[in-house]
């Protein structure tokens, strides 16, 4: 099967000064805002469940796009829904993915480079425990709505990390 | 010479971020994301909504420092990029004026559409903001009124940008330079004003 190219249009509103991507307001951050949102989360855990409302947030936001996307175009393969979600993770600029024999159940989903660990290593160098909280959220919104399932359906753990001195990042996904 | 304001935007809002074959944009010595706007609405919105009384006061004060830290060194590395050689640098004529283009870059690639109202060199600056994505965060409240100014993302880069502007050399440790001077929003058009107001004083003064 020859995979679809993900295409987002890109238009600068000069009236309200907004760039759009798709329908979506979009906005260029540094990997300094996403470290530090991250930090915040896992700082917070004694106060609020930090980690959870970033991943789910995250989940959230890229299972409305997806799902938006495959509707606008007509896309009902999940293997083509979830090569599409792996461009978007790199067009965001978010890094690399890669899917290790995914299903509906779940699979692997490893990770070259990402934006966050990247980030958080040349801001504060190796971290004590995985940190791309983003990453996951992302990866559990890829594949809900790669399976028609609704957000929460699937438990994202990164079980491997580049912001912890490993050479690729990997998460266990699975229902 | 003056900053052609509507000149810069026209210019930096060509301005693309492409990923290279990593997934990655390395730009301005940062490393850039494109994610859509509302996710960062979304996790500033819950965060607050989490949490009540003192910590509110925390939370918020973390997510502007989240962007006080970003603008400190992305505005750095956009008044030292070539992109800024080329369309802003020869209207720069002093400090000011590397204020005014940076409100004009700020505007063009996004983040609002700000402006410098008041400025007293090294004392004192009032932005106006008409439009900012972070407005947006009203339509999730009842009655599409946020129930205080949540424009952190705003707060933390201009008073970053005054750092920049009169905090001494740029030190890319953050350990000199930065958290010279804060900012407060008393305006906000997430609880129906008609736009965003942001005043930035040094940080004695706060």
């Amino acid at each position: 099967m020859i995979m679809a190219a993900l295409k987002l249009t890109h238009r600068f509103d000069a009236d309200s000064c907004r760039h759009y991507v798709g329908d979506l307001v979009s906005v260029l951050h540094c990997h300094h805002y996403a470290t530090l949102f991250t930090q915040l989360a896992i700082d917070s855990r004694d106060l609020v469940d930090g980690i959870r409302i970033l991943r789910e947030v995250t989940e959230d936001v890229v299972h409305g796009v997806l799902k938006g996307y495959f509707a606008q175009n007509g896309i009902a393969d999940a293997a083509e829904r979830l090569a599409l979600g792996q461009q978007l993770f790199s067009f965001y600029g978010m890094g690399k993915m890669s899917l290790v024999a995914p299903g509906a159940g779940g699979g692997t989903v490893e990770m070259g480079t990402a934006h966050v660990d990247e980030g958080w290593k040349k801001k504060w160098g190796k971290a004590a425990a995985p940190v791309n909280h983003i990453g996951a959220g992302f990866i559990a919104g890829l594949f809900a709505s790669a399976y028609d399932k609704p957000p929460r359906s699937y438990k994202v753990e990164e079980k491997q990390s580049r912001a912890m001195g490993a050479d690729k990042s990997v998460f266990a996904v699975s229902l | 010479m003056a900053i052609d304001r509507n000149k810069v935007i026209a210019d930096m809002s060509k301005v693309k971020a492409e990923p290279n074959p990593d997934g990655i944009i390395p730009a301005f010595n940062v490393l850039v994301n494109q994610f859509p706007a509302n996710f960062w609405n979304r996790f500033s919105m819950r965060m607050m909504d989490a949490v009540s009384g003192d910590i509110k006061e925390a939370v918020e004060e973390l997510l502007v420092n989240a962007a006080h830290e970003c603008g400190y060194h992305t505005g750095y590395g956009i008044i030292t990029s070539k992109e800024w050689d080329a369309a802003v640098k020869p209207m720069v004529g002093g400090v000011e004026d590397v204020l005014h283009g940076a409100y004009a870059v700020f505007t063009a690639w996004g983040w609002a559409k700000a402006e410098i109202v008041e400025l007293v060199p090294g004392k004192r600056m009032v932005v106006r903001a008409y439009d900012y994505y972070e407005a947006d965060i009203a339509k999730d409240y009842p009655a599409k009124k946020a129930p205080r100014p949540m424009a952190f993302m705003i707060r933390g880069v201009s008073a970053a940008f005054m750092d920049l502007a009169y905090g001494g050399d740029y030190d890319p440790a953050g350990q000199k330079g930065l958290y010279t001077f804060r900012c407060r929003q008393t305006k906000g058009i997430e609880v129906g004003d008609a736009y965003g107001e942001f005043v930035v004083v040094p940080s004695s003064e706060y």
